[in-house]
């Protein structure tokens, strides 16, 4: 799998079955515990399926985190998309998501028996706290890569009150931030390359 | 009477997928708002517990829309709402995502990368804003977000150590009569 391949060579032939699409999907979906997904993702396609080379893989993963949606699914299903069309996207999806979604159910039904013991609504309680703060963790860690430029951090804090403090429609604040902040963006990185 | 809460849910999801930049906890903001606040699907205390659930459980944070489904109306509620979070942003990948990665080096593509960022950053304060203000914590728990923050933001610690901890701590607190 080591040979050179152009940018074009995406379509190259890989004889992936379904089946075998599924497994890997399936394999990685139950391994999705925690992070690093993309480092699961690429042992499993790249290193030892050999069905992407390493530039296919982050070129595809470039992708996955730009657009919308959760990274390690788009990664799956661009991935199946790839290497099987439409129908391998949509079995990468259903492969990676259905192990958590099982295991989040049960959770559910578990928290519905459970819920009537002030024991189980303390335990919540306590995971709700560590739930906000790796999520504001998250939060600080992603502002950081902003470095304290005016314009982007100004961006963000209003994007901040407009959703979470005026609660305004999200969907219409996204839909009206994003333009506004890729052509503030494209802008000063012109300006900057002009000296 | 659950079918058209289910029909409200599904309704929601779909535009939320599409504007999911940066996955599952740009969202949560309006979830709350909308389930709790305007569609009544779920009340206050019941957002929260579902929130950390799906922080705690594997998987990425967006399946919190199978437990509002599944709260609502039951295993098809799970199975729809989880569809419609994942099905809308997939299928614009898969339009997009080949345009994208053919022009990803030209000025736009890179100033949208960029410019992406900021929008991502301000949502994720936004949720966490909405969920600390609906949770209503108590001294010892806001002390307990304090520690755990401070915690993964200056050791390479992953949140699950962290639940594990906490959870038992809770627990045995609670048993002890104490929380």
């Amino acid at each position: 799998m080591d040979k050179p391949v152009g940018d074009i060579d995406m379509e190259r032939e890989v004889n992936v079955t379904s089946l075998a699409l599924l497994a890997s999907f399936l394999r990685l979906g139950a391994s999705s515990f925690g992070g690093g997904m993309a480092g699961w993702t690429h042992r499993e396609i790249v290193e030892r399926r050999g069905w992407l080379t390493d530039d296919e893989f982050l070129k595809t993963l470039t992708v996955a985190q730009i657009m919308p949606g959760a990274n390690p699914v788009n990664l799956a299903v661009y991935v199946g998309l790839k290497l099987r069309g439409v129908a391998g996207a949509c079995i990468a999806l259903f492969g990676m998501v259905l192990p958590a979604f099982a295991v989040i159910l049960a959770m559910s039904v578990t928290y519905q028996q459970l819920k009537s013991h002030p024991e189980a609504q303390a335990v919540l309680r306590g995971l709700a706290c560590v739930g906000i703060a790796s999520s504001l963790t998250m939060g600080i860690k992603t502002a950081r890569r902003l470095k304290g430029h005016a314009v982007p951090v100004l961006m963000a804090v209003s994007v901040f009150l407009m959703v979470g403090v005026m609660r305004w429609s999200l969907v219409a604040v996204v839909v009206g931030a994003i333009p506004v902040s890729v052509a503030a963006t494209f802008w000063i990185e012109r300006e900057k390359s002009r000296g | 009477m659950g079918d058209d809460k289910l029909l409200n849910l599904i309704l929601l999801c779909i535009p939320l997928s599409l504007v999911s930049i940066g996955g599952g906890q740009t969202i949560v903001a309006s979830l709350q708002h909308q389930t709790v606040d305007v569609l009544h699907l779920l009340s206050g205390p019941q957002f929260t517990d579902l929130y950390a659930i799906s922080r705690a459980a594997p998987g990425p944070g967006t399946l919190i829309v199978a437990l509002i489904g599944w709260e609502v109306s039951g295993l098809w509620g799970a199975v729809l709402s989880t569809l419609a979070i994942f099905i809308p942003s997939s299928i614009l990948l898969c339009i997009l995502g080949s345009y994208w990665q053919r022009h990803r080096h030209s000025a736009w593509a890179i100033a949208a990368e960029k410019g992406l960022a900021p929008v991502a950053v301000g949502l994720i304060f936004a949720g966490v804003f909405a969920v600390g203000q609906s949770a209503r914590f108590t001294p010892l728990e806001l002390a307990t977000s304090l520690g755990a923050i401070a915690v993964l933001l200056t050791t390479k610690a992953g949140p699950y150590p962290l639940l594990a901890v906490v959870g038992v701590g809770y627990f045995l607190l609670s048993f002890a009569g104490m929380a």
